[in-house]
């Protein structure tokens, strides 16, 4: 059913579409009563399944506390209201210790759908912590780095070392054999008088080899300027050890929950903190950095865990911004979200299997260009594109198609200057 | 071709010609840079840095450059901690509001990004229509001022508002307990709930004085009208219903009464195919108005009773009422022809004056009378409430400040020491009150001389309502968070009767009144939100029986009249006006408004005496002014009084009379009202003058307005002008950027052309002279003809195009200062304008004209110089000037890093990154419209003093869809394509076709007359495709083939001395 508000009706098949779906949504009701589907979607914003507490009282064991009173209890459950001004006892003392999370609001369920969350309730465990840390096999791979580079530059020391020796070894040996033979000695006396005389005697190899310097130098000057700029890999550490892989790998959470101005603005937006108490008001404790980086949030937000209330005093988080393009390029993820229907990870690479968030593409215009030279303009049931048809006649539509059958967002003028610039 | 027998000249010098002119003329970009004078300043040929050094401190900082570019910048972004749930980063959010500031009004957008304003624009479902002038759509500059006062202040001093508070109650209780009266001076409040909340104020200290001063008091009409039928009231004129319109000295579409509501109406009857109304201007100085009207005449100040007595007389005669006795001398043969005009038009006419004399304005609504134009054209049944001030009240309040008969005063939001012409007692008698507070956003001429002052928010950041007029009640909320420690005035006054109340507050309860009392339906709570959703909320006030009082005494109206005749003298005469830049003087410190060319001089940052051009020869003085051509610099004796200002020829001005701004030489002992208010030294520090001081910009005129029969007039007569031998430049747009007298410029025609002669009558297209193999010689189109291959943009895809109507354009500028704020263009400054290095992306040219046929009927000598001295009284074209967008760009072949190409949509587009500044494309530009950034305007010191974006305010109003140029690159109007490329993402998001009118360039949005329409020409229902294909649209330099996708509309004067 929820997919379903995302489904734009339009026109008969699209309806029949929708009513089948209907159907089927509505068979479900016939089906035993999901218990898990049931607790998160009634239940957990303000229970735990377990003993711990959240804005309620955690509902492990709940129907033991109200042992004997069952019936009330599914009342309780269904109008909380009613069962207070009968003047239940166990009702309230629960709303005078709860007093101040408010009564609980009455629930639209079933007698049979109370048995199933009750149930999944029962046989909730919860999920043993596995600390996956990657972050230190990646610092690891940078101590290995550094330690080959040691090495590298070690040998070559010891190399250097080894013609010296061997050149000077060679000088004393060709001296000694000079004063044993009475002959005026005739080598170099020199590291240098040595080196011209060995540049002489191989002045091709020499030649190549200076030849091929230059060249390899003027290569890697040229492409290592035309890296300047370009940041890709970048991944700056940020204020808040957050992590993309346990929120949108994990946990499934979809990008736009929380960088939700992409499908309407030029930026996708960095959440702000509030975003994150929507779940973290109950969820304060991570599983790998523990309440250390939550707590972060709430230092932020000015959440006091003990008495589960804002304080007021607050303090923006200050992230480091990874995907940085030049001011004199307009870009905007509206554009691409929503009319390219891009996924993010087309650019943005494989979030949800990165800890701390990197720049995963080049962010350079020629890859800017190069897709959108390559990628069709999605063109179907978009109102606006089928007047732009409207107004290209037939010879005109095939100098856009030139060859293929492809419209790109080149062909429609998507690589013009004024297009990004301005 | 009756109505092609017209030679447009840009100035006198255009003119004459002259030869620094034809040398100006052959280049794009004065030249002369003067390297020695910039490096001098900064004393580098004098150091001993040799070149070996220079090259070593080269390779360093090349080095350094190198290796710092290598390193990843660092850029924190932070998010909100709590997202204002209206609030989404990187979209623009609209509110309704509207601007008051004692002189203008008008219903406004706001535009805010993150939640600061950026750019104003009128709101067209409200009052006004959507008409913003350039002060008010410049007015979110004024905002961001950092010389406004940013905490209360106690005798000079920083202090808290609990500490001014308790000062100011203890201070007006012991005024009530000394048994002294308390003065209140507002401006006009035109807000129900503010003058609800002052009637509070003065029943709770009882001893109170209210009194309005305004900086322009149009009592004289209220008077008139009191006199007349009984009632002190300012009848709404409604301009959209006269047929015939005869203005004296009134420029309504600049700064009388009303003057964004007249503007707006005015331009319903200018559209030629609707029929044009006849707009006849009798006045002492070239006006807007005035260059807009189909007939002028010049007249002297002291004339003004005499032709509205010779119109009266002419009305009177027909009507069978009894004329005035006056000598109307030659004006009762001048004014024949209109005052027919007017007796045909009954009821569809209208007959306004500007006149501060209560007898003259008695005559203009005798006038209105006898032409059954009230209830018709002139509306007191839902009146005008702006320009409250009652003279004599305002005379009682100087005379009694002086007279020690106040012991507190408390000044709102008005500045009497500088405007007012008394404003030198006014400031005695302040000095001589124990205890004042100014509540002003500014220590201002008044305010610095005030005990105390509470700064003020500004209307950005304020709850208000206004009434401009009677049944139209509007909204200002504020758009931003204050930015200093400011309290707007109501809740000051709130605070100073002890209230813990906010004006929000009391204000929302009297709407809630209002709601009861006008017995409407629905919610108080939802009536307030829609109505503040809208900005505004009409009511219906009714239709009123006017009691005329019997038998006009027409003693006043004699008197006058003479009064005025009697200062006819020798000497010259002067007129006072407003500039449309900088009005009364409020915004002085707005360097956008400083910036933008006076539609008539072109003149920037500067005021002066405007003179006929005969005159100014007749006494030897330039005529010619430009870039190394300064002005004359004279004194002017006027009452006793001397003063030194250059002069600058207008043509159009009276011969001896001369015209003089108001609103110049603010802060001239010090005040801090804003950079820009004050001249700059050409290395752009501030000039500072023999005190010490910073020196104004223009000099303070309002004390030299004389006193006629009692009431202040703004004129001033018999002055005397002396050669001073010296020189001053002025910085003007006028002479550069020419079209080089071509005459497919501009386009003119005449009613009676147009209403019964073919397109091909008034405009014809060009043909060329053609040869082919198959044809032989012949005539062909210029369309027809052509060297390149065609852009694939004739409905293919979008192509954007603009119209432009001249006979609705109107020159007053309000598209520059839009077009300013939209795209972030760099000010300059004086120094720059002089060089001809203006950036402004849009300009208006003014075109002077004179009736060829004169020259030919003289012998038919087409020289310039021969010409005939047309520029007595010439009729204007004002024509806006931007990049044409042409198919066939003459700058996308030149530039040799394709920098600037052709879109898909027809926009000629500018890469700036691309640019290596070759200028080229400036110079193949026939229109001359691309501007070449010279400097690194946001961080060179020559601009700190007049680019706001040079400092961390002033930065917050700039756009940041648009990128801030730098140096070295040519840019020029981009049609704003980032609000096209906006509107066709919002089309593709919600899948539908781009709506016409939903995309909107910043000038034809800022247009009051809308004679700027921007849109598709490739939707065949678009109103700019009908524009385009209209018999009056035509290209400009149609014959150079460059096929723009900017269309002009032929200006059609409903004049009859060329309808032969």
């Amino acid at each position: 059913m929820v997919s379903l508000s995302r489904v734009n009706v339009k026109g008969a098949p699209r309806l029949i579409l929708v009513f089948t779906a209907l159907l089927f949504s509505s068979l479900s009701l016939f089906a035993q009563p999901n218990g898990e589907m049931l607790f998160k979607g009634n239940c957990a914003s303000c229970h735990r399944p377990t003993t711990e507490p959240l804005t309620g009282p955690g509902l492990k064991g709940v129907r033991e506390r109200w042992a004997g009173n069952e019936e009330m209890l599914y009342q309780w459950i269904k109008n909380p209201q009613k069962v207070l001004s009968s003047g239940d006892a166990y009702a309230n003392k629960l709303y005078s210790e709860w007093k101040a999370s408010g009564v609980m609001p009455a629930q639209a369920v079933s007698n049979e759908d109370i048995d199933a969350i009750l149930a999944y309730v029962e046989a909730y465990v919860a999920p043993q912590k596995t600390i996956v840390d990657e972050g230190d096999g990646a610092v690891a791979a940078d101590v290995d780095n550094t330690m080959w580079y040691v090495i590298t530059a070690l040998l070559l020391l010891i190399l250097v070392v080894a013609i010296f020796s061997l050149a000077s070894a060679r000088r004393a040996m060709a001296m000694a054999v000079a004063r044993e033979k009475n002959k005026e000695y005739d080598g170099p006396n020199t590291y240098s008088e040595a080196f011209g005389m060995w540049v002489k005697k191989n002045q091709l190899l020499v030649i190549f080899v200076v030849v091929a310097c230059l060249v390899g130098v003027l290569r890697e000057g040229w492409y290592g300027l035309s890296t300047v700029g370009v940041y890709e890999g970048y991944k700056p550490e940020q204020p808040i050890w957050f992590s993309h892989k346990i929120h949108a790998g994990q946990n499934q959470v979809n990008c736009v929950y929380c960088h939700n101005s992409a499908e309407k603005s030029k930026h996708a937006g960095i959440p702000t903190a509030n975003v994150c108490m929507n779940c973290h008001t109950a969820v304060s404790k991570g599983s790998i950095t523990g309440e250390k980086e939550i707590n972060k949030i709430y230092a932020a937000v000015g959440w006091d865990k003990e008495t589960r209330s804002y304080t007021g005093e607050t303090q923006p988080i200050k992230w480091v911004k990874v995907h940085n393009l030049p001011d004199h390029v307009y870009f905007n993820h509206s554009q691409h979200v929503v009319v390219g229907e891009i996924e993010c990870q087309e650019c943005h690479g494989e979030v949800e299997k990165m800890d701390v968030a990197e720049q995963h593409a080049p962010l350079t215009m020629g890859w800017c260009i190069n897709c959108h030279r390559e990628t069709e303009v999605k063109m179907a049931d978009n109102g606006y594109y089928d007047e732009m048809h409207k107004r290209l006649t037939r010879d005109e539509l095939k100098k856009y198609l030139n060859g293929d059958e492809k419209i790109t967002a080149s062909d429609l003028g998507g690589i013009e200057c004024a297009k990004c610039h301005y | 071709m009756a109505s092609m027998n017209k030679k447009y000249w840009k100035g006198l010098d255009h003119l004459h010609n002259t030869e620094a002119f034809t040398e100006q003329a052959n280049k794009e970009f004065s030249e002369e840079v003067p390297v020695e004078d910039f490096l001098a300043k900064q004393g580098q040929d004098s150091s001993g840095t040799s070149r070996r050094d220079f090259l070593k401190f080269m390779g360093f900082s090349i080095t350094a450059a190198t290796v710092a570019a290598c390193e990843t910048p660092v850029i924190k972004s932070i998010p909100y901690v709590n997202k204002p749930e209206e609030i989404t980063p990187g979209v623009a959010n609209y509110y309704a509001s509207s601007y008051y500031d004692g002189f203008d009004f008008a219903n406004v957008l706001v535009k805010t990004r993150e939640g600061r304003p950026i750019h104003i624009k009128g709101n067209k479902s409200a009052f006004t229509g959507g008409a913003v002038n350039a002060r008010i759509n410049s007015s979110v500059l004024n905002l961001y001022n950092t010389a406004r006062v940013q905490q209360p202040v106690i005798n000079g001093e920083a202090a808290s508002w609990a500490k001014l508070d308790a000062k100011v109650i203890g201070e007006l209780e012991k005024t009530k307990a000394a048994g002294k009266r308390i003065a209140l001076i507002t401006n006009t409040i035109v807000s129900p709930s503010a003058k609800q909340l002052a009637g509070d104020f003065i029943a709770k200290y009882e001893a109170v004085d209210h009194v309005t001063v305004d900086s322009v008091s149009y009592d004289a009409i209220r008077k008139a009208h009191l006199n007349t039928i009984g009632e002190s009231v300012l009848p709404y004129f409604d301009f959209a219903a006269a047929k015939t319109l005869v203005a004296v000295n009134a420029d309504f579409l600049n700064d009388w009464i009303y003057p964004s509501a007249f503007t707006k109406a005015y331009a319903k009857m200018r559209k030629p195919e609707n029929g044009l109304s006849k707009h006849y201007q009798i006045e002492t100085n070239m006006s807007l108005a005035g260059s807009n009207a189909d007939v002028r005449m010049a007249m002297k100040p002291s004339e003004e009773g005499a032709v509205l007595a010779a119109i009266y007389n002419h009305i009177a005669a027909k009507t069978g009422a009894s004329p005035l006795s006056v000598n109307t001398g030659d004006w009762k043969e001048k004014t024949a022809k209109l005052a027919k005009d007017l007796y045909d038009n009954q009821g569809a006419s209208l007959v306004v004056s500007g006149s501060k004399l209560t007898g003259v304005q008695e005559i203009v609504v005798a006038i209105n009378k006898l032409l059954g134009n009230y209830s018709k054209t002139v509306d007191v049944s839902s009146p005008i409430l702006l320009s409250q001030q009652d003279d004599t009240k305002v005379d009682k309040l100087v005379k009694d400040l002086n007279a020690g008969v106040y012991g507190a005063a408390i000044l709102i939001n008005t500045n009497p020491v500088y405007q007012h012409p008394a404003g030198d007692q006014f400031l005695k008698g302040l000095s001589k009150v124990a205890f004042s507070v100014a509540i002003s956003e500014y220590a201002d001429e008044t305010a610095a001389n005030c005990t105390a002052i509470a700064p003020d928010h500004n209307y950005l950041e304020s709850w208000k309502d206004a009434e401009a007029r009677l049944g139209e009640l509007s909204l200002t909320q504020p758009t931003i968070q204050p930015l200093y420690k400011t309290r707007q005035s109501e809740d000051s006054l709130l605070a100073w009767m002890g209230s813990a109340d906010s004006f929000h507050g009391y204000m929302k309860a009297s709407w809630g009144k209002f709601h009861v009392s006008a017995g409407l339906l629905g919610l108080a709570e939802d009536f307030w939100h829609q109505s503040l959703h809208d900005g505004f909320y009409k009511y219906s006030t009714g239709t009123k029986t006017i009691a005329w009082v019997e038998n006009w005494n027409t003693g006043e109206a004699t008197i006058a009249v003479k009064a005025l005749q009697k200062n006819a003298g020798e000497g010259f005469e002067i007129s006072f006006y407003h500039k449309v830049g900088i009005g009364n003087g409020n915004a002085a410190a707005n360097p956008w408004l400083q910036e933008m060319p006076d539609p008539i001089t072109k003149c920037t940052w500067d005021n002066y005496i405007t003179m006929a051009p005969a005159d100014v020869e007749a006494m030897g003085l330039n005529m010619q002014i430009g870039q190394e051509l300064p002005a004359s610099v004279v004194r002017l004796t006027v009452d006793g009084q001397e003063l030194e200002m250059p002069v600058f020829p207008v043509p159009g001005q009276t011969a001896g009379t001369i015209g003089i701004a108001l609103g110049y030489g603010r802060g001239a002992n010090g005040e801090k009202i804003g950079k820009s208010a004050f001249q700059t030294a050409p290395d752009g520090s501030i000039d500072i003058d023999v005190n010490g001081n910073p020196k104004a910009i223009g000099s303070k005129v309002n004390h030299l307005q004389a006193v006629v029969n009692g009431s202040l007039v703004m004129a001033a007569f018999n002055a005397s002008i002396a050669d001073a031998g010296k020189e001053y430049p002025l910085a003007c747009t006028q002479t550069h950027h020419t079209v080089m007298g071509r005459e497919s410029v501009v386009k003119e025609t005449t009613m009676g052309v147009f209403a019964h002669g073919h397109k091909h009558d008034y405009n014809h297209s060009h043909l060329l002279a053609v040869h082919s193999e198959a044809n032989g010689a012949e005539m062909k189109p210029v369309t027809e003809v052509d060297l390149w291959d065609a852009h694939p943009v004739e409905g293919v895809g979008h192509r954007w195009g603009m119209s432009i109507d001249l006979s609705t354009c109107i020159g007053c500028g309000s598209c520059i200062t839009a077009c300013h704020s939209e795209n972030n263009v760099p000010v300059v400054g004086k120094d720059e304008i002089r060089r001809s290095r203006d950036m402004h992306w849009m300009r208006i040219d003014r075109y002077f004209s004179s009736a060829e046929q004169e020259v030919r009927d003289a012998g038919g000598d087409f020289s310039y110089a021969k010409l005939e001295k047309p520029e007595d009284n010439p009729s204007v074209v004002h024509m806006p000037m931007m990049c044409q967008h042409c198919n066939h760009a003459p700058c996308e072949t030149v530039c040799p890093v394709a920098a600037t190409t052709h879109s898909n949509e027809g926009l000629n587009q500018m890469t700036y990154n691309r640019c290596i500044g070759t200028r080229y494309c400036a110079n193949n530009c026939p229109y001359k419209v691309r501007r070449f950034n010279w400097f690194n305007y946001k961080a060179y010191k020559k601009f700190t003093e007049v680019n706001p974006s040079q400092d961390e305010m002033g930065r917050l109003v700039l756009n940041p869809d648009v990128t801030v140029r730098s140096r070295g690159v040519m840019e020029k109007c981009s049609l704003c394509v980032q609000r096209i490329q906006a509107g066709k993402l919002d089309a593709k998001k919600e899948g539908r076709p781009v709506k016409d009118g939903e995309v909107q360039s910043a000038c034809a949005e800022a247009c009051p007359t809308n004679a700027i329409v921007f849109g598709d020409l490739n939707d065949s229902n678009s109103e700019i495709r009908k524009m385009a294909d209209g018999d009056r649209a035509y290209n400009v330099l149609e014959e150079v083939g460059t096929r723009p996708n900017i269309y002009y509309q032929v200006k059609v004067r409903n004049a009859e001395h060329s309808e032969a």
